[in-house]
């Protein structure tokens, strides 16, 4: 695949005038930029509150690129560990004058990021930072209310961005569409933008998705897109996870659109990063879930779809909930399932290696977890051996009819095809299938 | 052609009933039957390596020579997509007549006491149903995970781990067939790694081969790696450690990277627990038995391996958490492993 620049990246506005619809956000930011300017902030600090996608980091680097500063992005553990503090507030301005910029901005992005209980020294540092530092600060976060940022929000000043309207978003696509030499539908438009649900980055990546190489764009091409499904997997997960009261959990299976086959990869990924901060919820949601799969197992086997209300009433209302169940954003932070993504990366290498394993259960009269468990470690083992190698690569290519390649990615290995180590194998790097 | 036949276990495995190593009073008792044609179904049981498999191999053999292909259907349960497939291949195998001597085909069905006892049910029937023209030999690790209507209808052969001499002795034997050297020291670390495990012996001497041209303990040792993985002692480590997102990357990896079995996965742990290896109070290893059991239960009646082990792993972080494990730290990997 040709490697291609993200049309976010491209068309992400470099001045606060290309920033759209946020002109309060921009007016407040201005005066308070000012003030540090005049050597006298009324707050040193200021909060960019929004939910995701509407542009605060946007906005942050705008200002900065418009009043020529440089922007240094610092996260919690550089300021706990101080590693990076004196660099930053330690600083002079020399490099400044250096490169032409007129001072620093620090930016601490996503606060929410930062977990209360395990970075409470981080949150302390930075608000300790706020007082101390000679730059302007500015933090994004989804949500400013939650009650970790208490003594935050006495530090900054909170400038909250508005969610952007549908007209907005679409005037954003029509100049991306123009400017790409891209025709594009109305209407086609306007379902991007309606499923984006006000998140600018969401839009245009749907739109890059649709769009990329075509001259012309029309309804159609945008309804086969996966965003809308995801988006309501967004939705349907926020609520569930927000959920109080069993009902108000279990309502998201009556959905039309509900579709718990999917549902379960989603929350399978979802429930660790949004319970990270409470191993009872954690384990209480993903024994749910557990037993939901149970019921589900059984309802497939057997036919018995009268189990299905169990089953449905586990995978949500025994997701929200659950024992000590921390305190939640109010825009919480979700993923797309990142098992549906390695499946994706790791299909050809898969597909290569199962073929190896099912010929080999075969001959080796056992399983194929057998084969996976004990023998494969042997066999790259061997691969890796003189005494082995040649043997065993020059067989598995011919039995199997595989290219050298295709045989080191069956077995998990590369190099192989060069000279071993005396006296033994070189050590293999198992090849970078994922992360 | 076949790849297995660069695998030792393989290479060296018998083809004969006399050539079975140990095992004198089941191979008398089998050598009758197949001597009279008068073969009841069988059962074998007992742990792994022990001969099992081989046993139902050379019988084949005996009965049918050359042609025991044909006349063999060999079945692993935890491969075959549920009972229904089972039947559908057992069918299909036993409408043809057997070729040779035997008046019967044989159907060798492994780890049939992974199997639902609604699964078990269905094979009893299958047995009495094509009583005629096949005869089935079961294999399995425990006798008690096998109903009794088939225990009742199978004559029973308990396999016991092999001794001592006998797995040394097998293993000097290969080695200098192989021209490997090894000295008594080695032999000796290899039977402590695999105990009366035959299989996992030989395994290991040929890891130990592909590893250095002289094989010491310590090579040994640091063979062990390779075959039993470090990756699930480094699991469960993190997993009582509290992390779970790292715990579950570690997971996957097995899963969809080296493609091993949910199944699989989770006896590993449980092996890795309970043996010691990795360090926990006794009285955790109860919760960890009584956890362990628990989710092989939903794993086998469950859909998704992912959402089961995903359990398994937070159930640990809650003990790692009441026992204060979460100082212990991730293994360091030994240099050879991958």
């Amino acid at each position: 695949m040709s490697r291609r620049i993200p049309w976010v990246e491209k068309y992400r506005p470099r001045k606060l005038s290309e920033v759209v619809n946020q002109d309060e956000a921009k007016k407040a930011l201005l005066d308070w930029i000012n003030s540090w300017e005049k050597g006298k902030p009324n707050k040193r600090a200021v909060l960019l509150a929004g939910p995701p996608g509407i542009g605060k980091t946007t906005l942050a680097y705008a200002l900065a690129n418009e009043k020529g500063y440089e922007v240094l992005e610092l996260n919690a553990s550089d300021v706990r560990t101080g590693e990076r503090i004196r660099q930053v507030i330690g600083g002079s301005m020399k490099m400044g004058s250096l490169f032409g910029f007129r001072g620093r901005i620090i930016l601490f992005d996503e606060v929410d990021g930062l977990n209360v209980r395990e970075d409470k020294g981080g949150l302390a540092a930075i608000i300790e930072l706020i007082r101390e530092s000679t730059w302007p600060i500015i933090m994004t976060a989804n949500n400013p209310w939650d009650p970790k940022f208490r003594e935050l929000r006495n530090e900054a000043e909170v400038i909250q961005l508005k969610p952007l309207n549908e007209d907005d978003i679409m005037s954003i696509l029509r100049r991306i569409c123009n400017n790409e030499g891209i025709k594009c539908e109305e209407d086609a438009l306007k379902l991007i933008a309606e499923s984006s649900g006000g998140d600018i980055r969401a839009a245009i990546n749907d739109l890059q998705a649709v769009a990329e190489g075509k001259k012309v764009v029309t309804k159609d091409d945008v309804t086969v897109t996966e965003r809308t499904h995801q988006f309501d997997m967004f939705k349907v997960l926020d609520k569930v996870f927000h959920a109080r009261r069993f009902d108000e959990a279990r309502s998201v299976t009556f959905l039309p659109s509900f579709d718990w086959e999917n549902y379960y990869p989603w929350a399978l990924d979802n429930v660790p990063s949004v319970y990270a901060k409470s191993v009872d919820a954690l384990s209480d949601a993903l024994d749910n879930l557990s037993l939901s799969d149970v019921v589900r197992g059984r309802i497939v086997k057997t036919q018995g779809w009268e189990l299905m209300p169990y089953m449905l009433e586990l995978m949500t209302a025994g997701i929200a909930l659950v024992r000590n169940k921390p305190p939640l954003a109010r825009f919480v932070r979700l993923s797309f399932p990142e098992r549906i993504r390695l499946m994706a990366r790791t299909r050809e290498s898969r597909q290569l290696r199962d073929a190896l394993i099912n010929r080999l259960r075969i001959e080796l009269h056992t399983s194929s977890s057998e084969v996976s468990l004990y023998y494969m470690p042997l066999l790259r083992l061997m691969a890796g051996s003189d005494l082995f190698k040649k043997k065993l690569l020059e067989r598995l290519m011919r039995v199997l009819g595989y290219s050298m390649d295709s045989v080191e990615r069956a077995l998990g290995i590369e190099g192989v095809g060069e000279g071993g180590e005396a006296g033994g194998g070189a050590e293999r790097k198992p090849k970078k299938g994922s992360r | 052609m076949s790849i297995a036949e660069l695998i030792w276990v393989e290479k060296y495995r018998p083809s004969r009933i006399d050539e079975i190593i140990d095992q004198e009073e089941v191979k008398e008792r089998i050598k009758r039957f197949v001597k009279t044609g008068n073969m009841p179904h069988l059962l074998f049981y007992g742990p792994p390596g022990t001969g099992k498999t081989t046993m139902a191999l050379a019988i084949a053999h005996e009965l049918y020579g050359d042609s025991w292909r044909e006349n063999v259907l060999e079945l692993n349960a935890s491969d075959e997509r549920g009972i229904t497939t089972i039947r559908e291949r057992v069918k299909e195998f036993a409408r043809t007549a057997p070729m040779g001597k035997a008046p019967y085909k044989l159907i060798i069905l492994d780890e049939a006491d992974n199997m639902t006892s609604d699964a078990q049910q269905a094979l009893r029937r299958m047995m009495e149903m094509y009583a005629n023209v096949t005869r089935f030999i079961l294999l399995a690790n425990y006798l008690s995970g096998i109903i009794e209507p088939i225990q009742s209808r199978c004559a029973l052969f308990r396999f016991a781990p092999l001794p001592k001499d006998a797995v040394i002795a097998r293993l000097r034997e290969i080695a200098s067939r192989e021209g490997v050297k090894i000295n008594d020291e080695a032999l000796g670390a290899i039977w402590e790694i695999s105990q009366g495990d035959m299989r996992k012996a030989i395994n290991t001497l040929q890891a130990a081969a592909a590893t250095a041209k002289e094989i010491t303990p310590e090579i040994v040792y640091k063979t062990i790696g390779f075959i039993e993985p470090k990756e699930i002692i480094d699991l469960i480590n993190i997993a009582f450690s509290g992390d779970f997102v790292k715990a579950r990357d570690k997971l996957r990896a097995l899963m969809y990277e080296h493609g091993v079995s949910g199944i699989e996965i989770l006896k590993a742990v449980q092996r890795r627990i309970l043996s010691g290896e990795v360090q926990i109070p006794e009285e955790a290893k109860v919760e960890v038995a009584e956890i362990v059991a628990d989710i092989d239960y939903r794993l086998t009646e469950g859909s998704d391996e992912e959402i089961q082990l995903s359990a398994l792993l937070a159930r640990l972080m809650l003990i790692g958490k009441k026992y204060g494990l979460s100082t212990a730290k991730e293994t360091k990997a030994p240099a050879k492993r991958r």
